[in-house]
């Protein structure tokens, strides 16, 4: 054998072992917490653990279902911020905005996905929070301190709008210019050409990049717990404070040598964490694959 | 090219063994924890160089619990510490050392309807209890009598941290107790409440006073401890227009403890690396007279010999 071809197998089985380890991964890391969490769950029934308020470590009391609904509170409404936002700038930039405009937006992206997410905490406790306590909620009637999921969720918004923005501006670039042409041509108005055709083509990607944009945002632990009120009980409205599940790790990482079961509840609460990250991701595939049917 | 590589190759195994060695030169202690305890473990690196330039230190804050994790995983020498260690804490065979004192101040914001009807009575222990522990809304009409109804913001912290425990320990319960919104950090807190007229937490006490001034944080006030619970605030209960009056209230023991508090060095098990029994010695005697400008309260003369004795025992 010469040493090119020893080359070449080096390097394929190189790239195939770099491929499978990268997809062992995400199943090595379920596992690791699953390992950790079992002396909580041999001692305590799940359907306990999932379905229980109360949080006392103490005395041994490991509810999590506050700290699951505050971190769907935190996720969905950033969801519902930074989803339409992104969308229509990436169709504003990509199909009417000036070359110089574009140039722009690109560089305030670069500028806030460079921004560490301490610095958006900080920027929450001082600009967010006395805001709502002290013009939104009151506008609408409730009464808040502005520690609250609201808070969490427009902070959350503002980091992973650069990530989902980039993906769909790449996303309608890719689109043919011909399929506009061919639209235009037939007399559909510029408006209708966006909505029936990018739109359509492009659908696909735009679900995908939320689901990306939301799943990175969520890991973002300091920002969010800076803002977010960290109370452990369940929101019944944006107004209250939460305590999502990144949040509960951050902040008890240091306390769990002292009290028994501590550390396997918050290798508990990853768990959780990894199991909504891996639902949400199948939930924006499968999304994509019945359309991709249809 | 054999040649060239198996030159680069020496050059680069020497290069690593060389900063190995510079490494070996220089002495590293490794510090983390608290962040009570942060400013003054600053202040006694900076001062202990200057007499001991071949010491480097890695000091960082993080919480009480941050240093105890990282003291038990062998990721630093010492930690810093400010609350008792826990019996399940101690079987892990941790050492510690006092080092200094300070407390923990319950806070009010400056601007709240009731600051000076507050300020004059105080507040008992059992009337603190009723704001850190009750579920719900709160108003301070049912806390202490008066005719208009005033809301309760209670503040606490989020993280594990030993100015929450201790003043959960004074509380007669856990820091998982404490109701409250749950702030990041000691600075986070001091700015919570400052920004809620109804707020009402707590603090270290260097983050409530100026240390260049000595006056208590603009917007900030401190609540008054009712001790002897006779329903107002007596002469010597009145110690806290300025951080030296306090300062000395926790010296003389007039402010209970908890919530002041002493605050420790930890290891895992007696240190035995002579640089840092080194250091924790000039701790405890040189090192002292810097205490009290960094806004702490230095420790009894007893402690520090006893200290003093038993870093001496081999």
């Amino acid at each position: 054998m010469n040493r090119g071809k020893w080359f070449d197998l080096l390097s394929d089985n190189w790239m195939l072992l770099a491929t499978l380890l990268m997809s062992i991964l995400p199943l090595s890391v379920g596992f690791g917490l699953l390992i950790e969490s079992m002396p909580l769950l041999r001692q305590y029934h799940l359907r306990h653990l999932v379905s229980s308020s109360a949080w006392s470590p103490a005395e041994g009391k490991f509810g999590m279902i506050s700290f699951i609904t505050g971190t769907l509170w935190v996720t969905g409404l950033s969801l519902c911020m930074a989803a339409p936002v992104s969308l229509l700038v990436s169709i504003y930039i990509t199909q009417y905005a000036k070359p110089w405009l574009m140039r722009t937006i690109h560089l305030v992206m670069d500028i806030l996905a460079g921004i560490p997410s301490v610095v958006y905490g900080v920027w929450g406790v001082l600009v967010i929070v006395p805001w709502i306590s002290q013009k939104l909620a009151p506008a609408l009637g409730y009464s808040s301190s502005g520690y609250c999921v609201l808070s969490g969720g427009i902070v959350l918004a503002v980091m992973s709008i650069p990530y989902i923005l980039h993906l769909q501006i790449e996303i309608f670039r890719t689109i043919p210019i011909e399929l506009k042409e061919i639209s235009l041509s037939l007399g559909a108005t510029y408006w209708e050409t966006i909505k029936y055709v990018l739109l359509k083509q492009a659908r696909r990607g735009i679900i995908a990049s939320v689901g990306l944009g939301i799943s990175k945002a969520l890991g973002e632990t300091i920002a969010v717990l800076m803002v977010v009120g960290n109370v452990p009980q369940i929101p019944e409205n944006m107004f209250q404070a939460g305590y999502p599940l990144p949040a509960l790790i951050a902040n008890n990482y240091g306390e769990m040598m002292s009290i028994p079961h501590y550390l396997s509840a918050l290798m508990f609460a990853g768990l959780i964490l990894f199991l909504i990250i891996c639902l949400f991701n199948s939930i924006s595939h499968w999304i994509i694959h019945k359309m991709h049917q249809t | 090219m054999y040649r060239i590589t198996s030159i680069i190759i020496t050059l680069f195994a020497f290069s690593i063994l060389q900063s190995g060695c510079r490494q070996s030169s220089t002495h590293h202690i490794r510090i983390s924890g608290a962040f009570a305890l942060y400013p003054l473990a600053v202040k006694w690196a900076e001062e202990y160089k200057k007499t001991h330039p071949a010491i480097q230190f890695d000091i960082s804050a993080g919480g009480a619990g941050k240093g105890l994790t990282d003291v038990l995983t062998g990721a630093d020498d010492l930690g810093m510490f400010s609350r008792e260690l826990t019996p399940e804490e101690s079987a892990k065979g941790i050492w510690k050392v006092a080092v200094a004192k300070d407390a923990v101040l319950p806070t009010i914001n400056a601007k709240n309807p009731l600051v000076h009807y507050i300020q004059q009575k105080g507040l008992t222990k059992a009337q603190f209890q009723r704001i850190f522990l009750s579920n719900g809304t709160l108003i301070w009409q049912s806390v202490i009598d008066t005719p208009v109804s005033v809301p309760v913001h209670v503040y606490t912290r989020s993280d594990a941290s030993g100015a929450a425990e201790t003043w959960a320990k004074y509380l007669g319960v856990k820091q998982e107790n404490l109701k409250g919104t749950g702030i990041y950090g000691d600075p986070g807190l001091a700015d919570a409440v400052l920004k809620d007229e109804y707020g009402v937490g707590f603090n270290n006490a260097i983050y409530i006073y100026d240390l260049q001034t000595g006056k208590k944080r603009e917007g900030l006030e401190v609540i008054p401890i009712d001790i002897n619970n006779n329903g107002k605030i007596d002469a010597d209960e009145n110690f806290y227009d300025s951080f030296d009056h306090v300062l000395q209230a926790i010296s003389n023991g007039k402010y209970p403890s908890p919530p002041a508090r002493p605050l420790y060095f930890i290891a895992k098990g007696k240190p035995d690396n002579p640089d840092v029994v080194e250091f924790l010695k000039w701790i405890l005697t040189y090192g002292q007279s810097y205490v009290k400008s960094a806004g702490y309260v230095p420790l009894p003369e007893q402690t520090i010999q006893s200290s003093l004795q038993e870093l001496n025992q081999q």
